[in-house]
């Protein structure tokens, strides 16, 4: 393409202006011309035009009405308005309310009047390439999610055959055959699962939209805990539950935000502790749900407390994913919830959560 | 014992999970007899061939949602023109490795599915599902 022709539209009542404005820029720009608002409209309305110049006194509707009329209709074009003499009142509600570019005094200086439609066609050109620029990358990041989500689905299947064939192996006694090799191969295993649900986890939150639905947290909270405590038995859950009111809230992302707190209280425990404990305390009133969940485990250390939130973060002595607390935040966000966290190696971690009461 | 006469069938396109879960639920013995189908045509033909033949028939069906040509679902709009006394008499359960919503809401509203049992198999919810 060249340079792309600049389509002008210019609104003056006075038929020797437009014929003025023809004769100055017919060759730089296609013009077009009316001498009302109403004339100006039918020509908006069938063709795309780049800039708009419109006389403020014009009988019937002035310029600045016009401009505030299509403002929704036809937000695109850039405006400048041309007036024969200041008038403040015009010019303030020209910027307030009508979207103008440029205020141009009577009669016009062509130099300056071409820099303007120059400056408002670029104007306009940096807005319609940003709008582009925008959707495409929805587009591509719509993709790449997708992709994401079908990848992590077709991972999921042969392992998920791996781990039959290891039950499989369990079941003819055959676990402790090869040394241990099979531990490991399951031990491999589960980690690859574990990775692949958190990716899963992170699209479902970023993609599903919020259901609010009512919560039990009695229920939930015992639901997760049973759950997460199927393979670690020795964890002791001390639970408080303060609900007499009802909670509505996004289940979904509760249960992500919950499940992967639990999973990590009971993960990281101290190996040697005798009595393994996390405390799980909800309070529930009318505005919100607080939730204390505090372990008596190996604790965060202080120089980490601010970057556990960071996508793929981890710890070097632990075999953390770098995703569980990441997603929590994410879901948070989500909800307009809160989180802080405090911990020491001696008595362990606790995190606080907030989240807004739906109903 | 009651279970011993029990056949399961399992649909399912993949041979190696086909092979894993047809081992595994007779190491359970749960089963006496398991009924392999590689696609929801070769059950569907199976079942249509033994409709008259009580002793053929499975007690419980493990279907797979994701295969090619006739998915889970499809097959399921064939299953349900079976005569009525084999449909009353026979359950059916979805396997399958999906952690997607709407596969498992799905699965869900449909009438002939009692649950949905996510794949690595585990004899233990089979087991459930008989009693």
């Amino acid at each position: 393409m060249t340079s792309q022709t600049v389509r002008v539209l210019y609104i003056d009542d006075e038929e020797n202006n437009l014929h003025a404005f023809k004769a100055s820029f017919r060759r730089q720009y296609e013009i077009y011309t009316a001498t009302s608002a109403a004339e100006g409209l039918k020509i908006i309305q069938n063709l795309s035009v780049h800039v708009i110049i419109a006389d403020q006194k014009m009988p019937g509707t002035t310029g600045v009405e016009f401009f505030k009329q299509i403002t929704d209709t036809h937000p695109d074009p850039i405006r400048i308005l041309l007036t024969g003499y200041t008038d403040i009142e015009a010019l303030a509600d020209a910027i307030n309310h009508g979207d103008i570019y440029r205020y141009i005094t009577k009669p016009w200086n062509d130099l300056e009047l071409h820099n303007s439609i120059k400056n408002a066609y670029d104007a306009y050109k940096t807005k319609i390439d940003l709008r582009n620029k925008i959707t495409e990358l929805e587009k591509t990041n719509d993709e790449l999610n997708r992709f994401i989500y079908s990848i992590s689905h077709e991972l999921r299947a042969p392992l998920v055959s791996v781990m039959g064939i290891i039950s499989l192996v369990k079941m003819e006694d055959l676990y402790r055959s090869s040394g241990e090799y099979w531990e490991l191969v399951e031990t491999c295993s589960n980690k690859l699962d574990y990775y692949i649900q958190k990716t899963l986890q992170y699209y479902k939150n970023n993609k599903v939209v919020s259901i609010n639905a009512p919560i039990d947290f009695k229920k939930l909270i015992h639901e997760i805990v049973e759950l997460y405590s199927y393979a670690d038995k020795d964890t002791n859950f001390i639970v408080n539950i303060d609900q007499d009111v009802e909670f509505i809230g996004d289940t979904f992302r509760i249960e992500v935000i919950l499940g992967n707190l639990i999973s990590n209280a009971i993960k990281y425990q101290k190996e040697n502790e005798t009595h393994k404990k996390v405390n799980i305390d909800i309070k529930v009133n009318k505005d919100t749900a607080e939730i204390s969940i505090k372990d008596n485990g190996i604790g965060i250390l202080n120089e980490h407390l601010e970057k556990i939130f960071t996508q793929f973060f981890k710890s070097k002595n632990h075999h953390g994913s770098g995703l569980g607390l990441f997603i929590v935040k994410e879901a948070l966000n989500k909800i307009d919830g809160k989180i802080s966290v405090s911990s020491d190696p001696i008595d362990g971690t606790t995190f606080k959560i907030k989240i807004p009461n739906g109903q | 014992m009651a279970s011993n006469d029990k056949k399961v069938m399992i649909i399912d396109d993949n041979p190696i999970d086909l092979k894993i879960n047809s081992k595994l639920l007779l190491l359970s013995k749960l089963f006496n007899d398991v009924i392999l189908c590689q696609s929801g045509e070769d059950a569907l033909s199976y079942l249509r061939n033994n409709v008259g033949n009580k002793d053929k028939l499975p007690d419980l069906i493990l279907l797979d949602i994701q295969m090619p040509e006739m998915d889970g679902f499809e097959f399921l709009d064939q299953y349900k023109k079976l005569p009525k006394e084999f449909l009353n008499s026979c359950t059916i359960a979805l396997l399958s490795s999906t952690l997607d919503f709407s596969d498992i809401k799905r699965a869900e509203a449909n009438p002939y599915i009692v649950t949905l049992l996510k794949k690595p198999l585990q004899p233990a919810e089979v087991e459930e599902l008989l009693r």
